[in-house]
């Protein structure tokens, strides 16, 4: 679905901000990007999209040289929810801001249709369309910006830190209709995310970088539990592998408190 | 654009001018420019402005200034040249006169921009800030506003190109569009822009605020902004300009 070829890229007046990146992920994966701020994680979610073009290497999608397809044909395929809403919000109603999106590259379905499709996704967000959408809260803009994402129906789904600054209850609504997207419709997603435990819940496999390059690939739960990866990313794993890992053998399966117990249980206590 | 009101290092002269000398001088090149009315003199100016750039340190910088301003003055020539009547006709309906007009109405405007432009790359905004409350006895509040302001610029240039990137992001093709449909296309983006400077004024007032900013008055700054010799040689240059505009 997505393939990245040796690529890097620099910014004008800066060093390499990506060096010689290379993965493939699979139709209806659901990928988390980890590293610290600065590793080049927003850019490589911004040359996947073809937003930049990269000044080595290829980014392919659906079999498509991003740096060949146009903004609309690849907006079609490609959605991208920004870490701040009021980025993509631009008009003065929730429908008119959904409508936007389909109209951009969903023009030849002609309006009744996208007016429809407008309604169905209003109905299942939970808006009625005539919300002012700057008087909204935080969590609720950004229902709003993945809302107009979702709209188009995208094979592939980026998020740029998507939960930052959000109360748990928003950022379960956001997270729970992305992953319903991923299992349902076979959607791909691709995460750039600093809480872990939210990457833990929902992400299969994760890419960590640092400075530029690819450091790991491979399931989440293997990533976390691998300490010196970890410190080098300086990222840091979710409280439960943390702990199970400091009980040592025998614990190193669990990564819920539900399971942490069970093992607790069975072991009759926690070893001293 | 992004990086035309930002200092630029250095320890030229027009560095170690006193912060309120160079605003003389910008605001003295500026006078001339509008007291002669020799197209000759105007060239002049220009070539001041250059030179000053040149002197400063910031080459590629004034000759970036001079691009960017070369745009607006060919738009401004053109219509200039077209809407004036008087004179002999050269070429369709334009005539001497609009062309002579023209040509000082484009230089004026590059003569009286550049000094304000490369005054920023020359000083620090603060020491701006601190020199007009101080020197000028502007109030704080005043100073601090304007400063400001100029401090935003790149910001919200910043802030309107990661919405344009955003909107690219959703299928609005920017770059397949010119002219008035490419600025139809824009002028939605103006509520983000507005809304997100709105939020960041507030949210900059009330950091000022809580350190304390009402506070604040003319003797709070700890640096001072004395005169030196190289001003008295400024101030010399600037009666000598001005005197040059009425008498040439």
């Amino acid at each position: 679905m997505i393939r990245l070829d040796h690529v890097s890229f620099n910014y004008p007046a800066q060093g390499a901000t990506v060096r010689d990146l290379s993965f493939h992920i699979e139709k209806g994966e659901f990928v988390a990007v980890l590293g610290a701020n600065g590793a080049g994680k927003t850019t490589t979610m911004k040359l996947i999209d073809g937003l930049i073009k990269p000044t080595e290497g290829k980014v392919v999608i659906g079999g498509k040289d991003t740096a060949a397809a146009r903004v609309s044909e690849r907006a079609r395929q490609v959605g991208f929810l920004f870490q701040n809403p009021d980025r993509q919000i631009c008009k003065n109603t929730v429908r008119d801001e959904i409508l936007f999106g389909l109209c951009s590259v969903r023009k030849e379905d002609g309006e009744d249709t996208l007016r429809k499709r407008a309604d169905e996704v209003l109905s299942d967000f939970g808006f009625s369309g005539d919300e002012e959408p700057f008087s909204l809260s935080r969590g609720q803009r950004q229902r709003v910006a993945l809302a107009s994402i979702l709209a188009v129906e995208p094979d592939v789904l980026l998020l740029d830190e998507p939960t930052t600054g959000l109360d748990y209850r928003e950022c379960c609504h956001i997270m729970d209709r992305v992953a319903r997207m991923n299992r349902e419709k076979g959607v791909t997603v691709v995460m750039v995310c600093h809480d872990m435990e939210v990457v833990l819940d929902y992400a299969r496999r994760a890419l960590v970088m640092a400075n530029g390059q690819l450091l790991a690939d491979g399931p989440v739960r293997t990533v976390f539990r691998d300490a010196e990866l970890a410190e080098k990313a300086s990222i840091l794993p979710p409280q439960m592998i943390g702990l199970s890992l400091r009980l040592g053998a025998g614990f190193e399966a669990a990564d819920t408190a539900e399971a942490l117990t069970e093992i607790i249980v069975s072991k009759g206590g926690i070893p001293v | 654009m992004r990086d035309l009101f930002q200092y630029v290092p250095g320890t030229s002269l027009l560095h170690r001018l006193n912060p309120v000398t160079k605003l003389l001088l910008t605001v003295v090149i500026c006078v001339a420019a509008f007291i002669t009315d020799r197209l000759i003199f105007l060239l002049g100016l220009l070539a001041l402005d250059l030179l000053i750039g040149f002197i400063a340190g910031v080459p590629k910088k004034t000759v970036n200034i001079l691009k960017g301003l070369l745009r607006i003055a060919l738009f401004l020539f053109i219509l200039q040249a077209l809407l004036t009547r008087k004179g002999t006709p050269v070429f369709w309906i334009v005539t001497d006169t609009g062309l002579l007009t023209a040509g000082k109405v484009v230089l004026r405007l590059m003569v009286v921009c550049m000094p304000l432009a490369l005054v920023l790359a020359v000083t620090k905004i603060n020491d701006l800030a601190n020199a007009l409350v101080q020197v000028l006895h502007v109030p704080y509040p005043y100073a601090f506003t304007i400063t400001t302001a100029i401090r935003f610029i790149p910001q919200f240039l910043s802030e309107m190109d990661d919405i344009m990137e955003a909107q690219t992001a959703r299928g609005v093709e920017f770059d397949a569009a010119k002219g008035f449909r490419k600025l139809g296309m824009i002028l939605p983006l103006c509520a983000p822009l507005l809304i997100s400077s709105v939020r960041r004024s507030e949210q900059t007032a009330v950091a000022a605020e809580v350190r304390g900013f009402h506070l604040r008055t003319a003797v709070s700054g700890y640096k001072q902004y004395p005169f030196q010799w190289i001003d008295l040689g400024a101030v010399l240059f600037c009666c000598a300009l001005i005197a040059a505009a009425i008498l040439l």
